[in-house]
């Protein structure tokens, strides 16, 4: 067995206590919880709006306005915040571009670093039994929910509603990269380990599409990959600055074809490698994606994901620096500045946590620990064959 | 947007002489102006060629933003090269795949360029020279490319678009400087036109990093404009803390004009029966850095009172430093629980669009590799 040993990221207040406190959201769904209700339809595709000039627009029901999630997500955020639930200010966190050929983000966050005990995290699988006595997100406390998302003929918003069955819910992450960050935890209380189905993913997709922004973008870690809750979920916040990864070049590796839009790309010229699937269709992107997802689990290979462009873009990165890290393969330096390689930081997204790190860091330094990340030429070969198949 | 054509035409305006349609028409080329400022980043100018071109009449595309002449298999890496050189602020040239209103492809040689004020050192427009690029190119005339009959037959567009070879067309020399010559026109017409004086160039003083006041980058902007409600950003460094943007939404609440806004305190909002109670509140809170929310009675330019449910909110950038102070309105009757509800969301979810797009890191500084196309 492989493991390395973390700090593992505090995403809940709850997140330490051994004990199940009575405000936590499981408790409350027993007892009857009210939640607003942002109800989402599949018949609205707002990916194909892009395309239109204003005129064109369908008429949305009458209750929504276009991006109004967005609206609820960040208002939500901010009352959150205001409320002091978060660890820290995340807009006080200093941030600039780092000078070169990539515009590397790199952020000042002193609030993540934690002088705590290690964590041992298993690397080499990534598919792992659901564990109730560790901790998952029907442990959060009730004030870190901020809504319910669920599917409707209807697109519609209600401000109180009782929790649905099944719900799909969003909630605050306590220690943000960046403003809105939040979680969004598919059927909550199915308890579905971190796994990826099309279905799961496609919800993903649909929440991106409906907050309607270029800045706000979705992200997946898988076990082995960085997540550090096995309980599923994606993580999304807004950055009002394009992606290093979304800059790249990319060069397509599928066959065009009249039936399908579909493109896959391999990433060129950027430290890691990666693949990205582009389609207008989220229907064919979440049912490629995951696919390939899939198989890359059944082969313990760890993963991350990155959703662009409201729903549209999505790129894929197969990782090993973990695996490196157990093996005691990354250099000590790296180490040190507890930078732990996640979807966001493959996409070109460094949070350091040391003012040092923060002030020395350099394109040289972010490439050099993204390598880390790559897969290994014939390795990576063998995921694009499966991705061509 | 409410009225777009009249904001459109408005934007032309504001920063040449009445007469710059007349002597923009004079020019053959195929361009257009785009306004950074207003939502969408739109087209305020399309020239003839433009038009003839593309296939679309004027008012199909006045208003609307130029993504509407890409495509299916316009390279994705092209729109974010362009993308770049807006936020950047900074000349671009390349070549794009674009579609006519029929759905025809062709290849576009497209140079774009940023127009800044003198004044405050922003990017009033920028201008978007197109020229399409073609393995038979039609008869020319007095040096300018007229008509646009491509030959579509070698193109044989869906097995051959991935072919790099296709893709490396032959791009002459004459071609770049076509393109050149083209956009250097276009703004020597605007410099020559323009009220309060503009330039392909930011003053030397700006480029030394002496920035004048009330200054709002382009990627700051565009965010800021994304957003769908009434507010300002206020600068509590300067003298008075003026207006250093606002929201259409919020000059069409309140009547004025941008002009007559932009370096302005807000207490012009107020009058003759707005309680000094509110304002002592909003002064406290800003004194001390503070959020609050307030009921005050404001005045449009006509002089109409109207309720004003104000939240004002210390605002950072990407210094972590408080660089703005927001102020967010909404318009109220003396309301029902619900309706304080829905305006509190608007509230608050417009002051994090704000935060979101004021964090936004504004590069300039930050160049990378030059954009020119091989």
């Amino acid at each position: 067995m492989l493991a390395i040993k973390r700090v593992p990221t505090v995403v809940s207040v709850n997140q330490d206590c051994g004990s199940v406190s009575r405000d936590c959201l499981q408790s409350c769904f027993l007892t009857g919880f009210d939640l607003p209700l942002f109800k989402y339809t599949k018949k609205m595709k707002t990916t194909e709006l892009q395309l239109l000039g204003d005129e064109e627009v369908p008429s949305s029901p009458p209750t929504i306005e276009r991006s109004f999630l967005g609206t609820l997500l960040l208002s939500k955020w901010e009352e959150r915040a205001s409320q002091g639930l978060f660890r820290y200010d995340v807009t006080a966190c200093e941030s600039r571009v780092l000078s070169g050929n990539y515009g590397f983000i790199a952020q000042l966050n002193e609030g993540r670093h934690l002088k705590k005990r290690l964590t041992e995290f298993r690397v080499d699988q990534v598919l792992q039994e659901f564990d109730p006595k560790k901790f998952n997100f029907s442990k959060v406390n009730r004030n870190e929910v901020l809504f319910q998302f669920g599917e409707g003929e209807e697109a519609g918003y209600y401000d109180i509603t009782p929790i649905l069955s099944s719900p799909d819910i969003v909630l605050i992450n306590v220690s943000p990269i960046e403003y809105g960050h939040v979680l969004l935890v598919p059927r909550l209380f199915d308890f579905v380990p971190q796994r990826l189905c099309a279905n799961d993913l496609l919800l993903a997709l649909y929440f991106t599409a409906e907050v309607d922004c270029p800045y706000f973008r979705v992200g997946y870690n898988s076990l082995g990959a960085f997540a550090t809750i096995n309980h599923l979920h994606f993580q999304a916040y807004y950055l009002a600055y394009p992606f290093p990864v979304e800059c790249a070049s990319i060069t397509r590796i599928n066959k065009g074809s009249l039936k399908s839009s579909l493109r896959i790309s391999e990433l060129v010229d950027y430290p890691v490698k990666g693949v990205v699937y582009e389609s207008m269709d989220l229907n064919e992107i979440a049912i490629s994606v995951a696919s390939t997802c899939q198989e890359l689990e059944l082969r313990n290979i760890p993963f991350n994901l990155l959703i662009c462009d409201c729903g549209t873009r999505v790129f894929l990165f197969p990782q090993c620096f973990a695996r490196k890290q157990a093996l005691h393969q990354v250099s000590q330096k790296v180490l040190d500045t507890q930078v732990n390689p996640a979807a966001w930081e493959i996409g070109g997204h460094i949070v350091l946590k040391r003012k040092e790190d923060y002030e020395h860091a350099t394109e040289e330094f972010v490439t050099a620990l993204l390598a880390e990340v790559s897969l290994s030429d014939p390795d990576f070969q063998d995921v694009k064959n499966i991705i061509c198949k | 947007m409410k009225n777009h054509k009249l904001i459109v035409s408005q934007s032309l305006i504001r920063s040449y002489r009445a007469s710059i349609q007349d002597e923009l028409q004079k020019h053959a080329y195929n361009f257009v102006l785009c306004d950074p400022g207003l939502p969408d980043h739109p087209i305020v100018y399309a020239s003839d060629g433009f038009l003839e071109m593309t296939g679309y009449s004027r008012d199909e595309v006045l208003g609307r933003n130029c993504r509407f002449l890409q495509g299916r298999d316009t390279d994705k890496r092209a729109i974010v090269e362009i993308r770049e050189a807006i936020r950047e602020e900074r000349d671009c040239q390349i070549k794009i795949l674009n579609y006519t209103k029929a759905g025809k492809p062709f290849w576009n040689l497209f140079h774009l360029a940023p127009v800044f004020s003198q004044q405050d050192g922003r990017v009033v427009h920028f201008v978007g020279v197109q020229l399409p690029i073609s393995s038979k190119l039609a008869a020319r005339k007095d040096g300018h490319l007229t008509g646009l009959e491509l030959s579509f037959d070698e193109l044989e567009f869906e097995e051959h678009f991935d072919n790099p070879s296709c893709k490396n067309y032959h791009l002459s020399e004459e071609d770049k400087q076509r393109a050149f010559a083209a956009v250097k026109a276009v703004l020597q017409e605007l410099a020559n036109s323009s009220c309060k004086g503009v330039s392909s160039m930011r003053s030397k003083s700006f480029s030394e990093g002496v920035i004048p006041p009330g200054f709002v980058a382009t990627s700051l902007l565009l965010a800021l404009t994304r957003i769908p409600h009434s507010f300002v950003l206020t600068d509590p460094h300067l003298p008075d803390m003026p207006i250093v943007h606002a929201s259409l939404e919020f000059l069409e609440l309140t009547g004025y004009t941008r002009e007559e806004v932009i370096g302005r305190n807000c207490r012009f909002l107020q009058g003759p029966d707005t309680d000094l109670a509110p304002i002592e509140e909003l002064r406290s809170s800003i004194s001390e850095g503070q959020t609050c929310t307030v009921r005050i009675l404001n005045y449009r330019k006509n002089k109409e009172p109207f309720w004003n449910s104000l939240h004002i909110s210390p605002v950072r950038n990407s210094s972590g430093k408080v660089a703005y102070y927001a102020g967010i309105q909404v318009a109220v009757s003396h309301s029902s629980e619900e309706d304080e509800g829905r305006a509190r969301m608007q509230q608050l979810g417009t002051l994090g669009a704000i935060k979101v797009a004021v964090r936004s890191i504004q590069t300039g500084a930050v160049l990378r590799k030059s954009k020119t196309i091989s």
